[in-house]
């Protein structure tokens, strides 16, 4: 039987020792990477919960499938089919303009790779922070992802991984907040860095010379610097520009042409190796 | 001996992490209550000896890594308000629903106050709503929280 008028373990001394230890942890997860693979053990702990809570979605995609029609199936077929033959017909462009890529660049002395060796992932249907920018994927370091990696959908670039666990990864996405990409105008040739402001349909460009040439409808792409990000590839699209007339600059908001908020697969970029997190 | 009855608490903390990470429509998602805080403030408000202060450590830990947080920022703002509610348990216990309701609620406010000052200390600013609306939704689910945990609990006969 408890005795009512016991004091109970509300004591002082294990509070303040757990308010220090919370308090340690979070100021050195946020500035060194020593946590890493504490949390990485701590996700794949949880991580069956994280497959749990994506099968209410994935058995709701399993069951449309089962029941779709003859006729939607044939008109699915059609297009694909069109689609194909379409990306076959580029494609064949393609090679013959690859092979010219690698012998100019055999000429130049180059030896920028052209081709990167990719991964496919899935999304898990796993709601993060609501305040960031962040997503998973079905996929860890059993499977060869590493910290810093950048993942791609087949329109542009998604985000790079931060956390791997063992058969599941944390993405943080270029729209979030925290996040900044190196960027290139294509026309222009101008870099720039792209902020993620947190809501999936706009990056910011701040600071850029007011005498530069930018126009709404201008591509950008990933620039290669800071290592992170392999070069080339497509970012966004410019939507808007503005003239700050005192301080002499320009910024624009563009439009990531990855589908960040619906893309179901996204593909992972290998040959990158893994770096410190803490560098952007 | 360990009692096989005792399982029941982790077993509802392990269904309160999954419905914390449960995915729900966009603009539902700022509203969705701190279902871990909850259970938590009933376990060891019902079983103060055996769920403490290093439950909620834990506990926090699980979220901030389900969540992507830094590590130790749930912890913290969990240790905070399950300490209170060890100091308080006794008179909190005898309580109407609709009073325990009301303190909940301000045990949820200190939570979330604690969660999202870390969070806007790394320049990530948040909506009003986000910060008031887990708190609310906590306060009117709690009376069926703390009817089915304490079924759960007699039934399992912990005490």
């Amino acid at each position: 039987m408890n005795n009512l008028f016991q004091p109970a373990r509300g004591t002082l001394a294990p509070f303040f020792l757990l308010v220090a230890l919370s308090i340690t942890s979070m100021f050195i997860d946020q500035r060194f990477t020593y946590l890493e693979t504490a949390r990485a053990s701590i996700a794949s702990v949880i991580s069956p919960l994280r497959y749990l809570v994506t099968l209410p979605s994935l058995s709701g995609a399993w069951v449309s499938e089962w029941f779709s029609t003859h006729n939607t199936l044939v008109e699915d077929n059609r297009q694909l089919r069109e689609e194909e033959r379409l990306l076959n017909a580029r494609l064949q462009k393609m090679n013959v303009l690859l092979a010219e890529n690698t012998r100019l660049r055999k000429l130049l002395g180059a030896s920028r790779k052209l081709s990167d060796k990719v991964i496919v992932a899935e999304l898990l249907s796993v709601d993060q922070n609501p305040y960031r920018q962040l997503i998973e994927l079905n996929k860890g370091s059993l499977d060869g992802l590493l910290d810093g990696q950048a993942v791609l959908d087949d329109y542009g670039i998604m985000g790079q991984i931060i956390h791997v666990a063992h058969n599941s990864s944390t993405v943080k996405l270029i729209s979030d907040p925290e996040h900044v990409i190196p960027v290139q105008f294509i026309h222009s040739g101008l870099r720039s860095v792209a902020f993620g402001n947190g809501s999936t349909d706009e990056l910011e460009l701040r600071f850029l010379p007011a005498t530069a040439e930018i126009y709404i409808g201008d591509e950008l792409v990933t620039s290669g610097l800071g290592g992170r990000f392999p070069a080339d590839y497509p970012v966004a699209t410019i939507t808007e520009v503005s003239l700050d007339k005192t301080h002499g600059f320009k910024s624009a908001v563009a439009r990531p042409k990855a589908r960040l908020d619906s893309s179901r697969e996204v593909l992972v970029i290998q040959s990158r190796e893994s770096r410190q997190p803490n560098a952007q | 001996m360990i009692q096989l009855n005792f399982l029941v608490i982790p077993l509802t903390l392990v269904l309160a992490l999954t419905l914390q990470i449960l995915p729900l429509p966009d603009w539902a998602q700022i509203y969705r209550p701190d279902w871990m805080a909850l259970a938590l403030i009933y376990w060891s408000m019902a079983l103060p000896k055996r769920v403490g202060l290093w439950f909620a450590f834990v506990c926090g830990l699980l979220i901030d890594v389900a969540q992507g947080t830094l590590l130790g920022q749930h912890s913290l703002a969990l240790v905070i308000i399950i300490f209170i509610n060890l100091n308080l348990h006794q008179r909190i216990r005898v309580m109407s629903l609709a009073g325990q309701a009301g303190y909940v609620f301000v045990l949820l406010l200190i939570n979330q106050t604690s969660v999202l000052w870390i969070e806007g200390m790394l320049h990530r600013n948040t909506p009003l709503m986000a910060f008031l609306g887990p708190p609310l939704i906590g306060m009117m689910i709690w009376p069926w929280v703390f009817i089915l945990l304490r079924d759960l609990r007699r039934k399992a006969q912990l005490s």
